[in-house]
């Protein structure tokens, strides 16, 4: 459990997130179509996918972006806060069968939002190269100096 | 209309969209999601994401970080401002083919009056600015359908164009919590080989 809140004093440039590994079977795209509601057929359908042009059904931007969430939160704790996400843009399907990697890395600590400001460099992989982003997660941190 | 793959003038079919950049599709309206932003549709959403942090499982931790209940993750602004599929008195399936489609979509572009009618859809890009969280309770939707930009291009799945959309989240309250913006790829798919 994301119980733990990082300080933003704590927070070296370049420091890396630990990585994410999302091990993609049909179970989880029918799972995240029926959570986040894009029920579109290219996310559970072999068949309909292919005829739109994709190899396979893929991984929905919703189950995408929160791939970014998760490992942005799991890095930060509960007490950081998410302000803006750039960049998230779709290179390649995140196939089924597939496993997608979320990474990350800190690009910035020091940026004109104010302090406690971290932008986070985040992107997808799997097994055909970088497949969405890199974007930026803006994110905001607790200082170690105002907590109580 | 269907875009004719072999029609010269595919691009020109888009004319109409490009003509429309700065448009407001909603005319300002707000568009609601089909449903409160609630705890268990909270859980479903994390179970696919194995996403494990209290501020959403959690009220107790969530009002120990200042907020009234366990707050929904900041990328579910996407799923929680969809219309419903359904609504009673309207028929959804009508037909028993195996890929068969809903006769109603809201993510699939079908309401776009302008442009060829095409069947794929995808998201391409999306940016978002989050003003703060939203909590279990609220009940969100999107304000305006600004059309930013129409560029009709040829990619490896087909012929179509991309499209950009501007839209403000807010709350049943009026309240701006978030803005969003959305690129898509609408297009007819390559007529592929047996």
């Amino acid at each position: 459990m994301t119980a733990v809140s990082r300080f933003f004093e704590d927070v070296k440039t370049d420091e890396e997130l630990p990585p994410v590994a999302y091990p993609l079977p049909v179970y989880r795209l029918v799972m995240a179509a029926g959570a986040n509601r894009d029920f579109n057929s290219i996310h559970h359908n072999t068949d309909y996918a292919r005829a739109t042009g994709a190899p396979e059904m893929y991984a929905n931007t919703s189950l995408l972006l929160g791939m970014w969430e998760r490992l942005v939160r799991d890095w930060m704790g509960p007490a950081g806060t998410i302000t803006a996400i750039r960049g998230f843009r779709m290179r390649a399907f995140n196939t089924v069968g597939d496993t997608t990697w979320v990474r990350g890395r800190v690009l910035s600590t020091e940026t004109d939002a104010g302090p406690g400001t971290v932008d986070i460099e985040v992107y997808c992989e799997n097994s055909a190269g970088v497949t969405v982003g890199p974007g930026t997660v803006r994110v905001t941190l607790p200082l170690r100096e105002a907590a109580p | 209309m269907t875009v004719n793959q072999d029609a010269g003038d595919w691009r020109s079919a888009w004319q109409p969209v490009i003509d429309a950049v700065g448009r407001d599709f909603s005319d300002g309206a707000v568009t609601l999601g089909a449903d409160r932003v609630e705890r268990g549709a909270i859980r479903r959403y994390l179970e696919p994401l194995e996403l494990d942090c209290p501020l959403h499982t959690d009220p107790r931790a969530a009002r120990d970080h200042g907020f009234a209940d366990v707050t929904m993750p900041y990328t579910g602004v996407i799923a929680w401002t969809l219309p419903p599929m359904w609504q009673p008195g309207r028929s959804l399936f009508g037909s028993a083919d195996r890929d068969a489609q809903p006769e109603h979509s809201p993510i699939n572009n079908q309401d776009m009056p302008l442009g060829p009618r095409t069947t794929g859809f995808f998201a391409t890009d999306v940016e978002f600015d989050f003003l703060r969280p939203v909590t279990a309770g609220e009940r969100v939707g999107r304000r305006g359908r600004r059309l930013v930009s129409c560029s009709p291009k040829e990619t490896s799945v087909g012929r179509g164009a991309f499209l950009t959309w501007e839209s403000d989240i807010v709350t049943d309250t009026g309240e701006v919590v978030a803005r969003i913006r959305t690129g898509t790829y609408a297009y007819e798919p390559r007529e592929r080989p047996e």
